[in-house]
């Protein structure tokens, strides 16, 4: 193997055991001395390549959040009207931090770290304008209720997402879920013009019958 | 020595590129001859002049007219596939996926020389050929699937046999990119949404039709905006109530 690509797998090792321990017991309780244990590298090797805990937690909040928003941009790019992509775009974020290890401790740590730590207090923001930039879309599309302003419209979506998320059990996917769609069955009608509101309550009920397989692999 | 390494490298590199630039050129020349006449009454001279290059230039990527064409279809294939791909990572319900694979095709069709010219090849290209009965068997193939997994989700009717319902959509999408003048595509698009209507009583489960019929509606308007040059998105509330009945 090529020193370039060795030196990128233990980083990943490094990463991986780092990813276990925070989802496991917590971003605080975590020790570098574990997960230097848990990887099998020395001491060196991780400060090699981190030079502390943050460090560390910098770079699975990197990696795990330009998972979900990649994921989000992939659908908005769709040709699909951009209220669908904003509705399906929210349910495979969801999707991915139920199912993905890396994107669900990123998570964690972004909700933790978010007052302290630049990547983390990104996050947030970078979702905003995601889901902003289709909102503008659907309301230009005539989807969204007259007078709305997107970014409101944007700021009530990801509230919902970060209290589902906040409110869930723990690896409950089935439950995050849930959290989620009641929350969007609400906001709907407050949202969506009168004309598109029965449309997109099914388009809803159908996103939500699609996951549950999809949420339940974590089991 | 290691300049020499780099510099027969680069020079590596740009001929490279130039064979890639080269066969672009023959493609997009090509295309935009066959998109608009049959296949026989396109020349190879008409080609080499659009794309400014001599037949020796030609004959170093294709040996012949049927060989280009044969390019362009595998070309079309190959946008198709990635398509297709790019279309299932959504993980859309399978009659969605259907609609949606429909109207990316019809507005790639009419705005995508190559796969304009494609589609119109893979109709001439079939005497000498198995090309375009491998390509309509994977289509058929493909949308069998879908239907069977729309099946499943209760959207498509129980009683009908998917493969039955794939075979008639294929032909339906065919036929009517046939008798629809392509430079047109508006007049394209609305021929598709009325065919679509029309079908899908058919095999949709009834309580399923409202939906989809707002559905297929509203990827019409998107559609439309896309092949004309309106600058603005369309209000689609307007759009699929303009067009209440089908």
């Amino acid at each position: 193997m090529a020193p370039q690509a060795r030196s990128e797998t233990t980083r990943q090792k490094i990463l991986n055991a780092a990813i276990d321990l925070f989802g496991e017991v917590g971003y605080a309780a975590a020790g570098l001395g574990e997960i230097i244990e848990r990887a099998g590298m020395t001491k060196g090797a991780l400060y090699h390549h981190f030079d502390s805990k943050e460090a560390l937690a910098t770079a699975i909040i990197e990696q795990g959040t330009n998972l979900t928003l990649d994921a989000f941009h992939r659908v908005s790019q769709s040709s699909s009207p951009a209220l669908e992509n904003m509705i399906h775009g929210v349910f495979v974020v969801t999707d991915l931090v139920v199912t993905d290890k890396k994107a669900r401790t990123a998570e964690q740590l972004t909700r933790g770290l978010a007052e302290f730590n630049s990547a983390a207090s990104q996050v947030w923001s970078n979702r905003l304008d995601a889901i902003t930039t289709q909102a503008r879309r659907a309301s230009a599309e005539g989807d969204l209720r007259e007078g709305l302003d997107p970014y409101v419209v944007s700021e009530s979506i990801l509230n919902a997402m970060l209290g589902a998320q906040l409110l869930s059990k723990t690896a409950d996917g089935d439950d995050h879920v849930n959290r989620l769609t009641r929350s969007l069955e609400l906001l709907l009608p407050a949202i969506v013009a009168e004309t598109s509101l029965a449309y997109f309550r099914e388009f809803l009920a159908r996103e939500y019958l699609r996951h549950p397989q999809a949420s339940r692999s974590t089991d | 020595m290691v300049m020499t390494d780099t510099s027969e490298r680069h020079a590596a590199d740009t001929s490279e590129r130039r064979a890639d630039t080269t066969r672009q050129r023959l493609i997009a020349a090509a295309s935009h001859q066959f998109a608009r006449r049959s296949y026989s009454m396109v020349s190879l001279d008409d080609i080499l002049a659009a794309a400014e290059l001599t037949k020796g230039a030609m004959y170093f990527h294709f040996p012949s007219k049927q060989a280009l064409a044969l390019a362009i279809v595998d070309d079309l294939n190959e946008m198709s596939r990635a398509a297709v791909a790019e279309l299932l990572t959504r993980r859309m319900s399978g009659l969605e996926t259907l609609i949606d694979l429909v109207y990316l095709q019809a507005v790639q069709n009419t705005q995508n020389e190559v796969a304009r010219a494609g589609v119109r090849l893979l109709e001439t290209v079939d005497n000498t050929t198995d090309l375009s009965t491998t390509t309509w068997q994977t289509w058929i193939e493909f949308v069998t699937s879908l239907i069977q997994k729309a099946v499943t989700e209760g959207d498509v009717a129980d009683h009908i046999d998917p493969e039955d319902v794939a075979k008639m959509l294929v032909a339906l999408w065919v036929g009517m990119r046939r008798i629809s003048d392509l430079d047109r595509p508006e007049h394209y698009l609305d021929n598709l949404q009325k065919a679509w209507m029309l079908a899908l009583p058919s095999f949709a489960n009834p309580d399923r039709i409202d939906y989809f019929t707002q559905f297929i509606k509203r990827r019409h308007a998107l559609a439309v905006i896309k092949v004309s040059d309106e600058p603005h998105p369309r209000d689609l509330n307007a759009a699929a109530s303009a067009r209440a009945d089908p």
